[in-house]
């Protein structure tokens, strides 16, 4: 499995706020996905995205709520169209199957069109290990592979580059004359993966959906690097989440609307390939082998707890992302795994343990904007809430994670905002205390024992002379009483 | 070196906690029966034959703005001459083209032959090994294929499996034509998977291998969310709309 440095969440955050090429790259791919997002639903109207949103919704509940079922039939319909299915409980298993498939077939070179689960795996690595060449064919998975670095965010991976980062990466990497033309650094990608494409013995692809009725993998890309990985070789492997999967062709319908619109505000992608089963018999091109691995790697866990159980609804859109203002400043590699932003403060948690991800929850303002995005109308405040609240008190599978010193302020602070009389000695304390050091009526960053934990990050406001209790009684519940008003 | 499926599906339950077996209440959409679906995909047939025009207008101006290059024709003959100065443009001297029905009343090869280039059907003939006619197709000038289907709603053109390198031809040489006929349109997704399910149904569960969406050039904005068109696939795509067979 991809190595965790989520436990260093809070500095690489802080080294990230520094990084001024991060912002840069952040501030533009946050104006530019949201903003042709925003346009699209107002093309359709707001309205008509409502039942978009509602229609996708329902079938992922319901799809969720019986993945047993619906996964039985994909299955079912794999097979009975020529391909195999594999279930990989966790990430050893999934690689072991992927490696076994290519020992099995003598594969050599392997071109990949981007997938998330395959990042979640760490499967490049295995592979490389067992001596076969790996090419990702993604633009910019292709540009993170050379750099050695991984995905910042669910849908442009190096999203955190800039051009001349880029064009010294080929520059060092592909020994190309250094170019800070974008045109001319695409036309170099094509150049140098064209002919893996043709050479290549095996294709991995992700899936976007798992069509169950039919038994397809549909995976959509704006490049054409999909289709060709998923035609071109002998041998297909799909590698998909066990929460892919929808009930009918019918379903797709409107996935396709919302995806698409959601990630890059595109009305569809220029790609959309559906495949089922290897090549036919009449068939020239596409896979004489078609393989589909399905992986749990800590799903099921997000599945047992009704609380949590509707990350698994998630398309990975990156909308939640493109809104998120603490994604905005930090980026994705500060989350330290995969799954960047709103929606990987919960997946990852879920899939890698709340031990080791407890900082995750806390990244976010709750201001709601992932949940107003999300296509499939994800509450992913509220999962972000309940994480806090299980990572402070512990609860089920999970250890509680909350210092002693967290939980005995929040004791204190409880048992003063329930007193009016403890909380005006408190006012006035605190007045007394801290009015002096204090500039416009905040108190910036200071080394005072306990308060310089708070203004490390943020500003503390001065407590008032008067508290409202005080003011209401003396001035205001006369002036507002109905006599005047009548 | 997995686990059996039965045993993945048995944790799924217990998370779940639910038993095995079908819905309580069935899925709407997958409950639907042979006669319904059919009378369905006749709607959807008979709606889409008597909006034909309509359905071309819409097609031309979405496809545009999806980024085709759309050259509507009053016939065979218009819809040739396009190919030809397409071709002679281009400078074109090899270009593939599936093997497809409308080319026996669109026949591209002579329109290309008279641009001075020659057109070939990507299919794998006897002597010339897998390899060659794949190296043959990457080095060509132009793709040529006719749809199966073109929804309007999407600007997309879709085609199915069928004899020859039928998914390769129209993804890997770096222009790509479309012949799509009046018959060939659809409205919406819906009414595509309507008849696709109808289909599934009639052959026997069975799908057919691919279903391909073709909607305008590859494109690409993976380095500074700057539009680059051509990346793996056709920089270049064009649509001839016929507005009669
Ligand atoms: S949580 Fe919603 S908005 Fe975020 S990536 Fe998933 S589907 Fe998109």
């Amino acid at each position: 499995m991809a190595e965790v440095v989520t436990r260093d969440f809070v500095s690489a955050t802080q080294a990230a706020v520094k990084d001024t090429q991060l912002r840069q790259a952040l501030r533009r791919a946050g104006t530019g996905f949201d903003g042709t997002r925003r346009e699209a639903i107002h093309e359709v109207t707001p309205e008509v995205w409502e039942e978009w949103r509602e229609q996708a919704r329902r079938i992922k509940e319901h799809t969720i709520g019986h993945l047993d079922y619906y996964l039985e039939m994909l299955e079912r319909n794999v097979t009975a169209a020529g391909g195999r299915v594999h279930f990989a409980a966790d990430a050893g298993q999934a690689n072991a199957i992927v490696a076994q498939i290519a020992r099995d077939n003598g594969v050599r070179t392997v071109t990949k069109s981007k997938s998330m689960v395959s990042e979640e795996l760490g499967l490049n690595h295995v592979l490389e290990a067992q001596g076969i060449d790996v090419f990702e064919t993604d633009l910019g998975e292709y540009i993170i592979q050379l750099a050695n670095e991984t995905p910042s965010h669910l849908v442009a991976p190096a999203l955190h580059k800039t051009r001349r980062q880029v064009a010294q990466l080929f520059a060092d990497q592909l020994g190309v004359p250094y170019s800070e033309d974008i045109e001319e650094m695409a036309r170099i990608a094509r150049v140098v993966l064209r002919q893996k494409f043709l050479d290549a013995d095996m294709g991995i692809s992700g899936a976007n959906f798992l069509v169950a009725e039919t038994g397809s993998l549909v995976i959509i890309t704006n490049e054409g690097n999909g289709r060709l990985c998923t035609s071109a070789p002998r041998v297909h492997v799909g590698l998909a989440g066990m929460e892919k999967v929808i009930p009918s062709l019918q379903d797709l319908a409107v996935f396709l609307r919302l995806l698409p619109r959601s990630a890059t505000g595109q009305r569809i992608t220029s790609y959309m390939s559906m495949v089922t089963g290897p090549r036919r018999p009449d068939d020239e091109d596409g896979p004489e082998e078609f393989h589909l691995v399905i992986v749990d790697n800590g799903r099921s866990r997000l599945l047992a707890d009704p609380a949590l159980r509707e990350s698994l609804y998630c398309i990975r859109c990156g909308a939640c992302l493109n809104v998120c203002p603490v994604y905005q400043r930090v980026g994705g590699h500060a989350y330290g795994w995969v799954y960047p932003g709103p929606i990987g403060s919960i997946v990852t948690p879920g899939l890698v343990g709340l031990g080791q991800a407890k900082d995750l929850p806390n990244a976010s303002t709750l201001c709601g904007a992932c949940r107003d995005a999300c296509p499939v109308q994800i509450n992913i405040p509220r999962m972000l809430l309940h994480l806090r609240h299980v990572a402070a008190e512990g609860q089920g599978s999970y250890q509680g994670t909350g210092s002693d010193t967290e939980s005995l302020f929040a004791r204190g602070f409880a048992a003063v905002m329930s007193s009016p009389r403890l909380l005006n000695l408190g006012r006035k304390m605190g007045r007394w205390l801290l009015a002096p050091l204090a500039n416009r009526g905040v108190l910036g960053q200071t080394r005072l024992p306990v308060v310089s934990r708070w203004t490390r990050a943020r500003d503390l406001p001065i407590p008032p002379p008067r508290s409202f209790a005080e003011i209401w009684r003396d001035e205001l519940s006369n002036s507002g009483s109905d006599s005047k008003r009548a | 070196m997995g686990i059996p499926s039965a045993q993945f599906r048995e944790t799924i339950r217990a998370a779940l906690g639910r038993q095995s077996g079908p819905p309580a209440e069935p899925y709407d959409v997958l409950a639907e029966e042979f006669p319904a679906l059919e009378a369905r995909a006749e709607a959807v047939r008979e709606r889409a034959a008597r909006e034909t025009p309509e359905l071309l207008d819409r097609m031309a101006e979405t496809a545009a703005l999806r980024g085709w290059n759309v050259q509507r024709c009053d016939g065979a003959e218009e819809a040739l001459d396009y190919v030809t100065s397409l071709a002679r443009s281009l400078g074109a001297t090899s270009v593939a083209r599936s093997e497809q029905e409308v080319f026996e009343t669109v026949p591209v090869d002579a329109a290309v032959a008279g641009a001075g280039g020659l057109c070939w059907p990507a299919v794998y003939d006897g002597p010339s090994s897998r390899t060659e006619v794949r190296q043959r197709l990457a080095e060509s000038d132009m793709g040529i294929t006719g749809a199966d289907y073109a929804i309007a709603e999407t600007g997309s053109v879709v085609v199915l499996p069928r004899r020859g390198l039928s998914r390769l031809v129209s993804v890997v040489p770096p222009v790509h034509l479309a012949i799509v006929r009046p018959s060939d349109l659809l409205g919406t997704l819906d009414d595509l998977f309507a008849l696709r399910r109808l289909e599934h149904v009639r052959n026997g569960g069975d799908m057919g291998s691919y279903l391909n969406f073709i909607t305008g050039p590859s494109r690409t904005a993976d380095i500074e969310q700057t539009i680059v068109v051509g990346v793996h696939g056709p920089r270049e795509v064009h649509m001839v709309l016929l507005d009669k067979e």
